[in-house]
């Protein structure tokens, strides 16, 4: 068990012709017993976050922590991690049952012991059926699972899980999101996992860790993340369908001071209380994000409303999705299944002021 | 997720479409990608894909099936090099076979084939091995590496001719190199005759092996070189060792690898005449004399073309049904292993 702390962390891959800075500045720190997960498109430097923290990967500044012992120096052996790997990472040349117990093989488990372990975990992973068979034989959701029994199997400080469901098939996957969870909650162990699922992030993870672009875009609960993004690139990436964000203008008459969607008629109102908020800010180009789910269709029409032309009525079974559009602008609500709205039909679509998500144009940071 | 309203918005720099490029939609990817400008047919006259697969077929032809049809033929007469171009050679059925098989020399020969094979083959094969996992594990220096694989590899870029020369050089018993260097060093207190009938297959083998260890050296570093570097990954964050990654994992994946290069050493065994020839003709009394070194022997020195040709004929088929066997059990390891 043990607190991992990432202090100012860079990694920097050197080639002849230019250095890729994939981590900057990354200030992170995991709680005993936490799970959290590492989100962010590819590429955006999660998975060098990764192997920094397992010791496969040097890091070229910055400290790493593991509870109070600093572990730059120390191998993955020494630090006693398990990682399950995106590649899976197989011994091809073993048996299923002597891949996942061959990390209790090299710590000198009696092969009995090891065996048992073995079919445990297997059982758990469901798949105590192809214990005899060897990785080249087995698809990929498959050897993905054997690679993460073979993390499981041991009893580490930190488990490290770098994209395990990427290959699982959705119904599998939903699943074994819970079994995941429900052996974190028994084994209490520091968990971190990587991933650019934000279904699987949100799902799994105490904490959720966003990054993009090699640095840390916000670390917080799904709560934090869903309500308070810290800025565009995390409003726009948590949540599905993705926030609608307009560029828009501050303008203010007689009613008081509302956001002027820039190309469009679509007028965005504001509490009294944030526009003055907003107007001590002192910009004047915004970015203003609106969720697809808080757009309601026929709500109280006490509520400001947006008001545009139905272009698309998905219909996605629990619920639908109508793109609409004014013309210059298109924006996404999500809505009963049940609505009616055809192609080329006006409609209101209501939200609540609070939802009302306003960011900086320039800096693309919140403002409220 | 459908977003056929791309085209309602201005284009460029706004947020739907530059988030639609972080996520690569295909709908942002420029034209040319998704066009391709049909080939014109390439059309030749007919004679030309006969032409094209005929020659070759043709040049093997001659110097394959009609050489292989030209042995087998002959191992059935008595045909002598003097009498080769008068056609008046005689069937003689199995006789040559009869006359190879029952031979002593041949007996002996294939002793010392054995010999060869365990202690030449085998050990190019050992020493091969050890000095490319070596070279791979612990020279981390790059140039380095490159240098001492290309003076290792070395010897077996020069010719059989000169390797058996150096070699017969170095192994003088008189004044050789290798004899003077043992005894300043202490380890023998007199010469070794390294040409006298107990020794002379072994000098042999001495000079084979420093000519052919380069071979599996280049087939087990290029083995080891592909092999994933994500299962020794794997292997130090479980908390393997190095002596246990080498015998759990590295070994066993490269088993095959390991396999191939002796089988490249053991084909060339049947045939290797060249250093036989070069450095003591296969003396002295016979003592250091090969399979094949008998036939080019009994048929080119000795003009006894019929007998050669059986020779070569037993030759090839013992080697071509230990090759099949060898083949055949490496392909029940690989299928056991889920590979092929």
């Amino acid at each position: 068990m043990a607190r991992v702390s990432l202090r100012d962390v860079n990694k920097i891959y050197r080639s002849r012709h230019d250095d890729v800075h994939a981590v900057n500045d990354l200030n992170l720190t995991v709680n005993d017993g936490e799970f959290v997960a590492l989100l962010g498109p590819s590429g955006c430097g999660k998975t060098s976050t990764l192997r920094m923290i397992v010791g496969l990967e040097e890091i070229s500044a910055g400290e790493i922590h593991f509870d109070d012992v600093l572990v730059n120096k120390l191998d993955s052996q020494a630090r006693n991690v398990a990682m399950a790997f995106e590649t899976y990472a197989l011994y091809p040349n073993f048996t299923i049952e002597e891949n996942l117990a061959f990390p209790l093989e090299v710590r000198g488990l009696p092969a009995p012991e090891r065996r048992k372990k073995a079919r445990e975990i297997a059982e758990i992973l469901r798949i105590d059926d192809i214990l005899d068979q060897r990785p080249g034989a087995l698809s990929g959701g498959q050897q993905q699972r054997v690679s993460l029994g073979r993390a499981l199997i041991r009893d580490p400080a930190v488990f490290i899980l770098d994209e395990v469901m990427s290959h699982i098939d959705a119904h599998l996957k939903f699943q074994m999101l819970f079994d995941l969870k429900a052996i974190h909650q028994e084994m209490k162990r520091t968990m971190i996992y990587v991933t650019h699922d934000q279904v699987e992030a949100l799902a799994l993870a105490d904490r959720v860790a966003v990054m993009s672009n090699a640095e840390l875009q916000q670390f917080g609960t799904r709560n934090d993340l869903y309500h308070t993004p810290a800025n565009v690139f995390v409003a726009d990436f948590i949540g599905e369908p993705p926030t609608n964000f307009f560029e828009a203008e501050l303008f203010t008459d007689h009613n008081g001071t509302v956001l002027k969607v820039v190309g469009s008629d679509l007028v965005i109102q504001l509490e009294p209380g944030h526009a003055q908020r907003i107007l001590r800010w002192n910009e004047r180009h915004l970015t203003v994000g609106i969720r697809p789910q808080s757009l309601h269709l026929g709500g109280d029409p006490a509520l400001p409303a947006l008001e545009a032309k139905v272009a698309i009525n998905e219909y996605l079974g629990e619920r639908s999705i109508l793109t609409l559009t004014d013309g210059t602008r298109s924006f996404r609500a999500m809505v009963d299944p049940d609505t009616t709205a055809q192609r080329g039909e006006r409609v209101k679509v209501h939200y609540a002021l609070q939802d009302v998500m306003v960011f900086s144009g320039k800096t693309e940071l919140i403002i409220l | 997720m459908v977003d056929s309203t791309a085209a309602d918005e201005p284009a460029g720099g706004s947020l739907a479409v530059r988030r639609r490029l972080d996520r690569g939609d295909p709908s942002t990817f420029p034209e040319w990608f998704n066009t391709r400008k049909p080939r014109a047919n390439l059309i030749v006259a007919r004679w030309v894909p006969l032409a094209l697969v005929g020659l070759p077929v043709l040049v093997l032809f001659c110097i394959v099936v009609y050489p292989t049809v030209w042995m087998f033929y002959h191992a059935l007469h008595d045909t002598n090099m003097m009498r080769l171009f008068q056609s008046n050679w005689s069937f003689v059925g199995l006789e040559n076979f009869q006359t190879v098989l029952s031979s002593e020399r041949f007996g002996d020969s294939i002793v010392h084939l054995g010999i060869y094979l365990t202690f030449g083959a085998v050990l190019q094969v050992l020493l091969g091995a050890m000095l490319a996992l070596i070279l791979y594990e612990l020279v981390k220096n790059n140039f380095l590496r490159v240098v001492l694989l290309i003076a290792m590899v070395l010897p077996m870029m020069l010719p059989p001719s000169i390797v058996g020369v150096l070699w017969k050089f170095l192994l003088t018993p008189s004044n050789g190199a290798v004899n003077q260097a043992l005894l300043n060093l202490g380890l023998i207190d007199q010469h070794i005759e390294w040409f006298n009938a107990g020794m002379s297959l072994w000098a042999i083998i001495i000079a084979d092996v420093w000519n052919w260890t380069a071979l599996p050296l280049l087939i087990v570093y290029s083995g080891r070189v592909s092999l994933p570097p994500a299962v020794y990954e794997a292997a130090r964050v479980d908390g393997a060792g190095a002596w246990t990654t080498l015998r759990r994992i590295t070994l066993p994946m490269l088993k095959e690898v390991i396999a191939i290069a002796f089988i490249v050493r053991f084909m060339d065994a049947f045939k290797f005449v060249d250093l036989v020839f070069i450095m003591t003709s296969g003396g002295p009394a016979q003592s250091s004399e090969l399979p094949a070194y008998i036939a080019f022997q009994r048929g080119i020195r000795e003009f006894a073309i019929g007998e050669a040709a059986a020779y070569a004929i037993v030759i090839f088929i013992a080697s071509a049904v230990l090759i099949t066997l060898f083949l055949k059990y490496l392909k029940k390891v690989l299928k056991a292993q889920g590979f092929a």
